[in-house]
């Protein structure tokens, strides 16, 4: 890459990325209250939630939480600078890790119940989808031969005709990221009543700003490492994304919220089967 | 020169064992701890300065063989007089048929093959020398205060620590020469003396337990011996040597010689205290926490996998290599989902300890120069970090009077120094840029083609996450009273913690260096069946054919994000404080308390979520016990 290039990787991972999807979770927001016969607030609703809070007053259970909310945001901006620098893509995930390690650190900072279920529900939210995001990589590794992104652009078909399986695979990792229905078992987007907000229950004002914007992070890595499986055209890319973002959300409102039993049972055998059929086709065919 | 090194590292340790047994006064043996260890550190960092060198059969002018001969049946006499002192028929057994067994490899070995080259310097056995004089030494340090507050705490009329300094010390002098012989038959001396000694150091405390559980670390260790004794004078009478380094060149060629290979790793499976032999290491949490510390950082379980990695070379790409990967690979799943079920410290800590040292015999198994590096790698930052958290956790204890992890919430308000360089040692297992996740990295990514191994390696990396980031958590866990002033320390036990963080830190960071200067050489002339491209480094970053991973560039923007999230933890300082939410029922003057029925304030409490059902020991031991063995059963198959 030249300096330029980097200069323009770093503007669209820091800057240009986390605003696109901060309209994404507007759009969504929308498309969820017209599902449900609601009008829904302005499309740039997000951004106006996120100003409120860091308008607020701090106030804090404990200070690590303080601590824990920046070393967040610090995981999850580095692993999507990372991904635009076309870095190793395991890489890319251990480091994406050290945000939600301290997302739940934080959250077992405080001797709240819900805080600490919350972070405990994360934790196994975690052990669901880590291995299942390393099986992806595994795949993309067995389709191109190499750990890193430029490998994927290198190719002359689109992912998603080699790894359709892990295409689905990482779609349950994303329903856990995106903290939706069947899935939204740590920290639902709606605060529901059992355990009010888990994992987010503690971070408040500021500091629970601070955890939206690592959290949108968050979801353009997951967004990004989608994108891999249609890198040949921008039409497809868009088209894909489109079309799985809008299943997520219909997913996320037809489904009622399961046990973490469950979320850990489905993730894992569903998405371990799928993984493993595909990775046989890749490594025999 | 070298062979003064060679003397201080292996002999020495042996005397001032007996300087320490016989001269039982408090400020002598502080004295000679502190020479040794200092004695032992600077040694092992002086062998660095040489090229790699085999050695002559002289040890200072001096033909020790002899005396070891003399040793090795004087140490299974030992065995053997404990098995009959406790009446224990298999410890009887076993002893027995090696020291039978012992007496017929003396007699038919011919002279000449066990003299040649007995000490070889190589880059490996320079790693193990750091790793067991360094980290060994500040483990024996931190004892100093630590066996003093330990007997202070039981009143016993004659202290006991004699004998404990002397057989620690022994025990690090016995796992360099296990690190540094080329002579197998030195290999069987060294490494029968490890079983003894931490023999007698699981029993040290004389309770019906220890005993007990000494009993079975004893016979599960001489099990491996037998084996190993087996594999031995098989390979001698095959090919007329016990030279380790002609071993390794005939093997290739000579792929019959695969089963005795087996046998050696299986005595290695023993001494890693790998499934199902996890017994004797979790049993051995009853010792005082420094053995602990030095059973699974420096030596005993360190040796298992070093003859693993030593030998990677005579199975490298055959069937057995690839069931060696799933014996290890399936430790390292099954340890990690049972350290789930945990909540005593020390226990989590040792199947932590049996699941990374599968990691290490898998990267054995796999075989290729980057995994031989990862588990090079692995052992390094796997000592220290876990010498660091057995020693903050002995620390804990005995001001705490538990290792149950639950009793370690809010440890931040009681011992501020500890939690936080505890909790850093738990972040140095799981997260990057440290080393043990760069291990961790190299070792899935030269795994990548064997779907089933990278499948079980994702799932205990996850599993593994989870039991560090749960307990690290939980140390910060307090609500929110006035300020905290660090706690006071012995220097003995605070220096010994600094530097170990200190060190793990520093290593990671010189990750890249280590391995063009250390690892890279060692690997590089490893005669192995698989090739893939050796990494390379440049500006820090470590690049293989497949991928790569910039440990210092990463450690810059952790360093640039760790400054800012303090500057924001200090700024919280000013914080208006709350307390925790509670559905709006707060009471006023407590605000961690809520109005409860009757007006009552209840302080509401959670604990960890154990999963016992799913992952508990009653309900997963037989099960991956088993599954441990079919492995051991189809890798031993394997060499047929």
């Amino acid at each position: 890459m030249t300096s330029v290039q980097v200069f323009l990787a770093l503007i669209a991972a820091l800057f240009l990325a986390p605003m696109a999807v901060g309209v994404l979770t507007g759009v969504d927001r929308r498309i969820t209250a017209r599902l449900q016969s609601r009008l829904g607030p302005p499309i740039l609703q997000p951004f106006y939630d996120i100003g409120k809070l860091l308008g607020k007053e701090p106030m804090l259970a404990n200070h690590w939480l303080a601590f824990c909310s920046f070393l967040y945001l610090a995981g999850a901006v580095t692993s999507v600078v990372l991904f635009f620098l076309q870095a190793d893509l395991l890489l890319i995930f251990f480091v994406q890790a050290v945000g939600s390690v301290f997302l739940v650190i934080g959250a077992l900072t405080v001797p709240s119940p819900y805080s600490q279920i919350g972070a405990h529900r994360e934790l196994l939210q975690i052990i669901a989808y880590e291995p299942l995001l390393i099986l992806v990589i595994v795949g993309i590794f067995l389709a191109t031969g190499s750990f890193k992104i430029e490998a994927v652009y290198a190719m002359e078909q689109p992912l998603l005709f080699k790894l359709p399986l892990l295409f689905l695979v990482l779609g349950i990792a994303l329903t856990i990221k995106l903290r939706k229905s069947p899935f939204d078992i740590s920290a639902s987007h709606h605060a529901h009543q059992e355990i009010v907000r888990g994992v987010y229950t503690e971070y408040s004002g500021p500091y629970l700003a601070i955890v939206e914007i690592a959290h949108w992070f968050e979801i353009v890595l997951i967004l990004c490492l989608l994108s891999l499986f249609w890198s040949t055209g921008v039409v497809g890319l868009v088209l894909l994304l489109g079309i799985t973002y809008f299943v997520e959300i219909l997913v996320d409102n037809t489904t009622s919220r399961m046990t973490w039993r469950w979320m850990l049972g489905t993730a894992w055998i569903t998405g371990i089967t799928f993984s493993l059929i595909n990775l046989l086709w890749l490594y025999y065919g | 020169m070298p062979d003064t090194l060679l003397f201080i590292l292996v002999v020495v340790p042996f005397i001032a064992a007996l300087g320490l047994y016989a001269l039982r006064i408090e400020s002598l043996r502080m004295v000679l701890v502190l020479a040794t260890a200092v004695l032992l550190t600077g040694s092992s960092l002086a062998l660095f300065s040489h090229e790699t060198v085999a050695f002559s059969t002289t040890l200072l002018g001096v033909n020790p063989q002899p005396l070891i001969v003399l040793l090795d049946f004087v140490v299974l006499f030992i065995i053997l007089a404990v098995g009959l002192s406790a009446k224990h028929r298999l410890i009887i057994y076993l002893a027995g048929a090696q020291i039978v067994l012992l007496a017929i490899f003396k007699l038919v070995s011919p002279a000449e093959a066990t003299g040649q080259a007995m000490f070889l310097v190589d880059p490996l056995a320079k790693l193990m020398v750091f790793v067991v004089s360094v980290v060994g030494s500040v483990i024996i340090l931190h004892a100093l205060p630590y066996m003093k507050n330990h007997e202070e705490h039981l009143h016993l009329t004659t202290s006991r620590q004699p004998q404990f300094f002397a057989v620690m010390v022994l025990f690090l002098g016995a796992m360099n020469g296990l690190v540094l012989t080329n002579d197998l038959g030195n290999f069987y001396f060294f490494f029968e003396v490890t079983t003894l000694c931490s023999f007698l150091l699981i029993r040290h405390d004389l309770t019906d337990e220890a005993k007990a559980n000494s009993l079975r670390a004893l016979w599960i260790n001489s099990l491996g011996g037998l084996a190993l004794l087996i594999g031995l004078l098989w390979i001698s009478l095959d090919l007329g040597t016990v030279n380790i380094q002609q071993i390794l060149a005939q093997t290739p060629e000579a792929a019959f010689l695969l089963l005795p290979i087996g046998l050696l790793c299986f005595a290695g499976l023993t001494k890693a205290a790998q499934l199902p032999f996890q017994s004797w290491l979790l049993g051995a949490m009853v010792a005082p926490t420094p053995t602990s510390a030095l059973l699974h950082s420096a030596t005993m379980v360190k040796a298992g996998v070093y003859l693993f990695l030593r030998f990677s070379p005579a199975y490298s790409g055959t069937f057995f290599s690839t069931t060696v990967a799933f014996v290890g690979g399936f430790t390292f799943l099954a340890a990690a989902a049972l350290a789930i079920s945990q909540s005593n410290g020390k226990k989590i800590l040792a199947y932590s300890t049996v699941s990374n040292l599968g990691l290490i015999i898998a990267c054995a198994g796999i075989g290729t120069p980057a995994a031989i590096a990862a588990g090079m790698f692995l052992i390094m930052f796997h000592a220290v970090s876990k010498a660091l958290i057995f020693l903050c956790v002995g620390t804990i204890e005995q001001r705490i009077a538990s290792r149950d992890i639950e009793d370690m919430r809010g440890l931040y308000a009681i011992m501020p120094v500890t939690a936080i360089i505890t909790v850093l040692g738990a972040l140095t297992m799981i997260l990057p840029p440290f080393g043990m996740l760069l291990g961790k990295w190299m070792a899935i990514e030269a795994s990548a083609h064997n779907i089933l191994l990278v499948i079980i390696l994702a799932l205990g990396s996850a599993i593994t996450v989870l039991y560090w980031a749960r307990w690290a958590g939980l140390f910060m866990s307090y609500p929110f009273k006035g300020r905290i002033y660090p706690e006071s320390q012995p220097a003995l036990t605070r220096l010994p913690l600094l530097g170990l963080i200190g060190g793990a830190l520093l290593l990671s960071f010189y990750a890249p260096a280590i391995y063009n200067s250390l690892i890279y050489p060692a690997i590089s002339v490893l005669p192995l069946a698989l090739v893939d491209a050796v990494p390379a480094t440049s500006w820090g970053i470590l690049v293989l054919d497949r991928g790569s991973f910039p440990v210092i560039p990463l450690f810059l923007v952790a360093a640039l994000g760790l400054f800012a999230a303090i500057y924001f933890y200090k700024l919280a300082g000013k914080v208006k404080p709350t307390g925790p939410y509670l559905s709006g029922a707060q009471t006023p003057d407590d605000p961690s308390a809520y109005a409860g029925p009757m007006r009552q304030s209840i302080v509401p409490s959670s604990s960890n979520y154990y999963l016992e059902k799913i992952f508990g020991e009653a309900t997963i031991n037989r099960w991956v016990n088993t599954a441990a063995i079919v492995l051991i059963l189809l890798m031993l198959g394997g060499g047929l």
